[in-house]
């Protein structure tokens, strides 16, 4: 049990500071990206129009979360971040699928990834805010109902990526430990794959789910 | 009175199993009495179908059952975990987890019954989509429980981490003080998640065509009325892992305390407000589904605005950790 909040870490003094590599987590993550560039090249390798399995896959795959980008932001903006939401949505989904299988970890397991996925879809949507109403409108926003509720403001806008980077590693990382330690407690005995099952597939799908609908939904605010 | 560290450690983990349990067996027998309440209801309604009825009402009522299972569990632990050798400090950490485990199962508890009796309600209206229902309902107690999910880690972590060369003052007080602040704080976010569910399955009875955008929204309202129990997690977390210098003074530990007691308390109404936010927005979306957009984007600033006291009472809170 005594794994429990260990993280194996490279440390390399840099100019007087240390940085710090989380050595598994990154390798998992090259793990997720490959996976992911087989994938792409298996549904987009021979297109027919007549498609092949694996095409009918991407495809379907593709639609669907361009419908949702399209229902949540309109046809113009969904074909700017569709890709985006594919491609998080892909991501996030293998990542956490990743650590039901045997000796890998899921990458959004570490705070850093799902913190930094946040980071990335709070400067988009800030972003495409201030591109589409303009920087003064855009700061209108934090100065209302009155001016003096600004900091309140801001500070609300940035507990939306603490909320939404710590509901995806809370899940993982609690389904996780909850794993670890029934198996400990069964010696891995009937109730592990059951629980891997519903931790990793069912609530790291809709964890994934969830993130990327957020990141669609928080633009869509922004915009709007 | 004199108690040396040997019976202290055990004195706290046999009152932490204590309150888990009696705390976590409250929610989720009224989530499934309510579960329960609403089969009847819609057995009378078409009793053709009470097969089908009762079977949901089981697989309803087996979820809602989770977060006791989870307190279970942690009770369990809780009394038969080996102590030898334990310090003082590890006594704090168990009542801490007791009481985590305990609050945060209640929340989850009442929640999860929501879907389950509004499936059964809806099976009964419209028993052509029962399989799709169901379906619903499973997903929405699911991401019911996450707010118990959230405690049990915590209540996991502070059981089964090494606190041991940490000073006992002030750290005992935040160790305590983690505990309360998830526990509390998933009461209300189980809470509303459930009401957000238990709409959505209302919904796609009455408008089968709808089930996808009832789904999406209901994910993104319950996931966004946790965010107090993430808030309460946040706090935990900086509680269990921040290096406290020692001090004997009374208000360094107080402090610590009241800041797990604050973001706890401040958690349970943005949690509940949030979670009517979310039943509303997916009540009409299944009637309308045409502004399904529009309505999401006003329920997120609904949502954004009753959260805010929950960001106020996290300031408090790490002012109350750094500043003090």
């Amino acid at each position: 049990m005594g794994e429990l909040g260990k993280i194996h870490q490279l440390v390399i003094p840099f100019l007087g500071h240390e940085i710090r590599l989380n050595l598994e987590v990154i390798l998992m993550t090259w793990i997720v990206f490959v996976l992911l560039i087989l994938f792409g090249i298996a549904t987009s390798r021979k297109k027919q129009i007549l498609p092949r399995p694996m095409q009918v896959i991407g495809e379907l795959f593709v639609e669907q979360f361009y419908t949702l980008t399209e229902d949540a932001l309109d046809k113009k903006m969904a074909e700017k971040y569709g890709p985006l939401v594919c491609a998080l949505f892909m991501f996030l989904v293998l990542s956490n699928w990743l650590g039901i299988i045997p000796h890998l970890e899921e990458p959004t397991k570490d705070l850093n990834t799902p913190l930094s996925l946040g980071l990335m879809g709070f400067a988009i949507a800030h972003y495409a805010g201030i591109k589409t109403k303009g920087f003064k409108a855009y700061a209108k926003e934090y100065c209302e109902p009155m001016f003096f509720m600004m900091p309140l403001n801001v500070i609300g806008e940035l507990a939306k990526i603490v909320s939404i980077a710590f509901r995806l590693f809370g899940n993982i990382m609690g389904g996780s430990i909850i794993i670890l330690v029934v198996s400990y407690l069964t010696y891995s005995v009937i109730l592990p794959p059951f629980l891997n099952a519903f931790f990793g597939l069912f609530v790291g799908t809709i964890q994934a789910f969830v993130f990327t609908m957020l990141t669609i939904v928080y633009i869509s605010v922004q915009i709007k | 009175m004199n108690i040396d560290a040997s019976t202290f450690v055990h004195l706290a983990a046999y009152t932490g199993g204590g309150i888990a349990m009696g705390l976590g067996a409250i929610g989720a027998a009224i989530g499934e009495g309510y579960t329960a309440g609403e089969a009847n209801s819609a057995v009378s309604r078409n009793p053709e179908i009470s097969g089908d009825i009762f079977k949901n009402m089981l697989v309803g009522q087996a979820v809602a059952e989770s977060a006791s299972i989870f307190a279970l569990v942690i009770a369990i632990l809780l009394l038969f975990l080996d102590l030898t050798g334990a310090v003082y400090l590890k006594g704090a950490a168990l009542l801490g987890a007791g009481m985590c485990m305990g609050l945060g199962a209640i929340g989850s508890g009442v929640g999860s019954g929501f879907p389950g009796g509004q499936a059964c309600l809806g099976i009964s209206r419209q028993p052509a989509v029962a399989t799709q229902l169901t379906t619903n309902m499973l997903i929405g107690s699911a991401v019911c429980q996450t707010p118990a999910i959230f405690s049990m880690v915590v209540a996991l972590m502070l059981m089964f981490m090494d606190f041991s060369n940490m000073p006992l003052y002030p750290t005992w007080a935040a160790l305590v003080g983690a505990g309360l602040s998830t526990g509390l704080a998933a009461i209300g976010s189980g809470y509303g998640g459930g009401m957000a569910a238990g709409a959505s399955c209302e919904g796609i009875a009455r408008q089968p065509r709808s089930v996808g955008n009832v789904t999406t929204t209901m994910l993104v309202g319950q996931a966004v009325a946790q965010t107090p129990a993430i808030f309460g997690l946040l706090v935990s977390f900086i509680l269990m892992f921040k290096a406290f210098p020692e001090s004997q003074a009374l208000s360094a530990s107080m402090a610590l305390l009241s800041a797990g007691l604050c973001m706890g308390f401040g958690g349970i109404g943005p949690g509940i407000g949030n979670g009517m936010a979310a039943e509303g927005a997916v009540r009409w979306v299944a009637r309308n589904t045409a502004h399904a957009g529009e309505l999401m984007r006003i329920m997120l600033v609904g949502q954004a605005v009753s959260q805010s006291t929950a960001i106020y009472a996290m300031v408090v809170s790490l002012v109350l950790i750094f500043v003090l």
